[in-house]
């Protein structure tokens, strides 16, 4: 049922790499990007493959768990794999009217499609084992030292975290508000965009209608909690390193002192 | 300490224009006065709209007098110093389960209280433990809260509550949007932490049976406090509370009926047990007096009565009757399922079976209660109906054509078997009553002059006042929003009229208006009428038969008289045969010669007179 949509995409397992702090987890995926962008050839991949093969098989996540994810992008893949492939100029291998197929634009094609595809496996890997909660909390602590400069850290994470717990409300109170309307003759599987998107309206409205109500109901209940915003907060479950972060991150630093070497002695 | 001290409390809501000129005033609170003491349950009754929410958001401090005093544990709710102590000692559950929970796992929402508060890790933890246990929750503490139950999820609230320590909690109509399994929960969790931790319990409610055991009774009206005292002495004025929209428990309403004419009992009755033990002593009396017992249809031999059975069986097959004399399609039935099952996420790992083997006829003209719990598949079976959802294995049949043949219009059979879903709110949306109540018939393609003759019938006959009839259907009343929802279906002239929880969120009178008007539409129209309930009392009084679901199965499909005889099954799966047909029950058990098929006070009156 609508109930049991998971925001992210969690794999429940028990592993080192589950037992990260968030904080450790989130620095490791951006410096991850980071490193995927310094490099100009393959071999440079090879080094980040295997890196990431390595954490991948430590973090017991099946691979065709990351096949997975890679579905929704499959049409960003495939276009920017295309494109690259008939519009890069240089030495035609292959023509078909309009449509040239250049050596060049082959080698940048692929090039580019692989860079996405360790992209988007790296930030599964991320949200595969991590809790939508722990990368708010994460993301908070992370984010926390730019409170000296008025930046809403909390906020943004009490937001990310409310949206998390109602967006499967919403989604199946749509799906209420679609049914009840659909009693009532509409039609909401015909004809075209436009038709469509006006068949919407009944629906749109009272969802609006009903997440506003909502978001005035929590927020009082929340002030009945005592909310008064981030200050003077404890946590229940506040972050903490534990060894296996100094492991994380020492990997973190190898990693990158490779890649860095490599960028700077080899020019790959 | 005083947990709650009120003095000539004055509520206005004020809306003012776009220049902040005073636009309008209504008075929610008119100088009430109350006064709590320590470790007292009080229940707080009232209509909808009555101001009994007001009430208690005013001692919670989230709202501030506009004149009068509020002292919550001792502390002005004036003073903003105590803002946080206050709301720390009276803590307050609402009634929307979802729209409470802040947290996406339950243990983490209870921190969320203790946290705000600034209390340590290690207590913190100690504390949401506690808590949890306190409300038998222990094994869901790292569950999300979106698989959890309606009461589930209100102890988890309870216990986010209790987190903070409170000396007093506030419920605001905790129970109003659960099935009986979950308000029972609910109640029983609240009167243990009354009882065992001694904490202050000020319930707001209008279900009756929920305040027998309080301690002290307010029941408000007009903002005012029309009545306060303990139930029994509040109970005793069981026309005074029907003026204010209320009602008292089915046996107490009887015992007050067999006191007017003449029955010597005491004036408040609250459960059945004592309805048994008082009519017997009455009874035990009048023989002693050698009065005549009136009861019609002596008892046999056996103690059965053979008058009442024979009456019963008399009323059954006429039900039946009317049931086919208008039967229509090829095989008399209007609906017909057949072996149908229905099975959510097929072959995935979410898959769970709704409803199986489900064989069920529905005749033109019946009505039918369709009784069951959450979660029982009544509300699939419902969707099945119409074509909202299609059967995994079966057939439904309307007028005896397959409604998932190919090339059949399953938009017109929705308007053929109207369906009204439970909140009013899911389906209103244009800008006037009018308009959203035309919005089945236009989908139906008809003429703009046809579309406005429908619409105004049918608003016509839920009753909905002309002049309602250009307003913005959000404007109006609860009860006067699920008119205009059924006027939506209505509207479309379905020859089913399938309602899902008409009744739910409305106070008693309210309640009784709109079963009341479903059953005249009924009567004026020849609709078949098809009513989800959980609630006994109101499918009893009007429909002909019961259809019974637990498990996704059909239980029992028959007369509710017939139905109402199995007590002990129906109680298993989470289901409460009518106080009166309880109390019929009993007083044979007891010995008392007495029919024990009555359904409705009437019956019950006329066989114990």
């Amino acid at each position: 049922m609508l109930r049991d949509i998971t925001i992210g995409q969690y794999y429940p397992a028990k592993s080192c790499i589950h037992r990260l702090d968030p904080r450790t987890k989130i620095v490791g995926t951006l410096l991850y990007i980071v490193s995927l962008f310094l490099f100009r050839s393959f071999p440079g991949f090879l080094v980040v493959g295997t890196a990431f093969a390595g954490v991948l098989i430590l973090s017991r996540v099946p691979f065709r768990y990351m096949l997975r994810g890679l579905r929704p992008i499959l049409m960003l893949l495939a276009f920017t794999v295309l494109c690259n492939f008939f519009l890069t100029s240089g030495e035609v291998v292959w023509q078909w009217k309009f449509l040239k197929l250049t050596k060049e634009g082959l080698q940048r094609g692929a090039f580019m499609g692989v860079r996405l595809i360790l992209l988007i496996f790296g930030t599964s890997l991320m949200t595969y084992t991590t809790t939508p909660n722990q990368l708010t909390d994460g993301l908070e602590r992370l984010l926390s030292p730019l409170k000296v400069i008025h930046f809403p850290a909390h906020e943004i994470a009490m937001m990310m975290s409310i949206a998390l717990r109602f967006i499967p409300i919403l989604t199946e109170e749509a799906d209420r508000i679609r049914k009840a309307q659909m009693a009532r003759g509409a039609d909401m599987e015909s004809g075209g965009p436009i038709k469509r998107a006006k068949a919407m309206i009944p629906v749109f409205i009272p969802l609006l209608v009903s997440a506003f109500r909502r978001a005035f109901d929590l927020a009082m209940a929340m002030e009945a909690r005592c909310y008064h915003g981030g200050k003077g907060r404890t946590k229940m479950k506040p972050l903490r390193y534990h060894w296996g972060d100094l492991f994380g991150y020492l990997y973190l630093a190898c990693y990158m002192a490779t890649i860095i070497t490599l960028r700077i002695w080899q020019k790959i | 300490m005083i947990p709650v001290k009120i003095r000539s409390l004055v509520h206005d809501y004020v809306t003012r224009d776009e220049e902040g000129n005073l636009a309008d005033k209504k008075r929610a609170l008119d100088h009430i006065e109350l006064d709590v003491e320590e470790g007292q349950f009080i229940a707080v009754l009232g209509a909808n709209g009555s101001g009994k929410s007001t009430l208690a958001k005013h001692i919670n401090a989230l709202l501030l007098p506009t004149s009068g005093k509020v002292l919550t544990c001792d502390m002005d709710t004036a003073d903003d110093t105590y803002l946080w102590e206050i709301r720390k000692s009276a803590g307050m559950v609402f009634q929307n389960p979802d729209n409470q929970i802040v947290a996406t796992v339950v243990e983490e929402d209870v921190a969320f209280g203790p946290e705000n508060l600034g209390i340590p890790t290690e207590e913190i933890i100690q504390r949401v433990n506690d808590s949890l246990k306190a409300v038998g929750m222990t094994q869901y503490g790292e569950s999300s809260p979106n698989h959890l139950s309606g009461g589930q999820k209100q102890r988890v609230a309870i216990a986010g509550i209790l987190a903070m320590e409170p000396k007093c909690i506030l419920m605001d109509e905790p129970t109003a949007m659960l099935d009986p399994v979950g308000r029972r929960e609910v109640l029983e969790t609240v009167r243990r932490l009354n009882k065992e931790k001694g904490i202050t319990v000020i319930l707001i409610t209008h279900y009756m049976e929920e305040v027998i055991d309080a301690d002290r009774i307010f029941v408000m009206s007009d903002g005012k406090v029309a009545m306060q005292g303990t139930p029994r002495e509040i109970f005793a004025r069981v026309d005074e509370l029907r003026e204010l929209r209320l009602e008292v428990p089915q046996v107490t309403e009887l015992a007050h009926e067999l006191i007017n004419r003449g029955v010597d009992m005491p004036a408040a009755v609250l459960t059945p047990e004592e309805f048994t033990a008082e009519y017997c002593k009455a009874a035990a009396g009048r023989i002693r007096s050698g009065a005549s017992t009136e009861n019609e249809g002596a008892p046999d031999a056996n103690g059965n009565n053979v008058g009442a059975e024979g009456n019963d069986a008399d009323m059954a097959s006429g039900s039946t009757e009317t049931g086919r004399d208008n039967a229509s399609g090829a095989d008399g039935a209007v609906l017909s399922l057949q072996n149908v099952g229905f099975v959510y996420g097929e072959n995935t790992a979410f898959e769970t079976v709704a409803v199986e083997g489900v064989n069920l006829d529905i005749f033109q003209g019946e009505y039918i209660g369709l009784i069951g719990h959450t979660g029982s598949g009544k509300s699939t079976l419902i969707q099945l109906l119409n074509g909202l959802e299609k059967a995994t294995s079966g057939t439904v049949r309307f007028r005896g054509e397959d409604i998932w043949a190919d090339g059949y219009n399953r938009r017109a059979l929705r308007s053929n078997v109207g369906l009204v879903f439970q909140y009013p709110d899911h389906q209103l949306f244009e800008a006037t009553v009018l308009e959203d109540v035309s919005y089945g018939p236009r989908n139906q393609g008809l003429s703009e002059e046809e579309v406005k003759e429908c619409a105004e019938w049918a608003l016509t006959l839920v009753g909905v006042d002309k002049k309602q009839w250009t307003m913005s259907p959000l404007e109006l009343s609860g009860g006067q929003k699920r008119r205009v929802a059924i006027a939506g279906v209505l509207a479309m002239k379905p020859k089913v009229l399938i309602l899902d929880e008409p009744t739910a969120g409305l106070d008693p009178a309210g309640r009784d208006e709109i079963l009341g008007e479903i059953d005249r539409i009924r009567r004026e129209t020849g609709m078949t009428v098809i009513l989800v309930s959980h609630r006994m009392e109101d499918v009893a009084r009007f429909a002909d038969r019961l259809v019974v679901i637990s498990d996704g199965h059909i239980l029992y499909a028959d007369t509710p008289r017939e139905v109402f005889h199995h007590r002990d099954e129906l109680t298993e799966v989470g289901l409460e045969v009518p106080q009166v047909t309880q109390v019929m029950q009993m007083l044979r058990r007891e010995g008392i010669p007495c029919r024990t098929d009555a359904i409705t006070i009437a019956e019950a009156l006329e066989a114990l007179l």
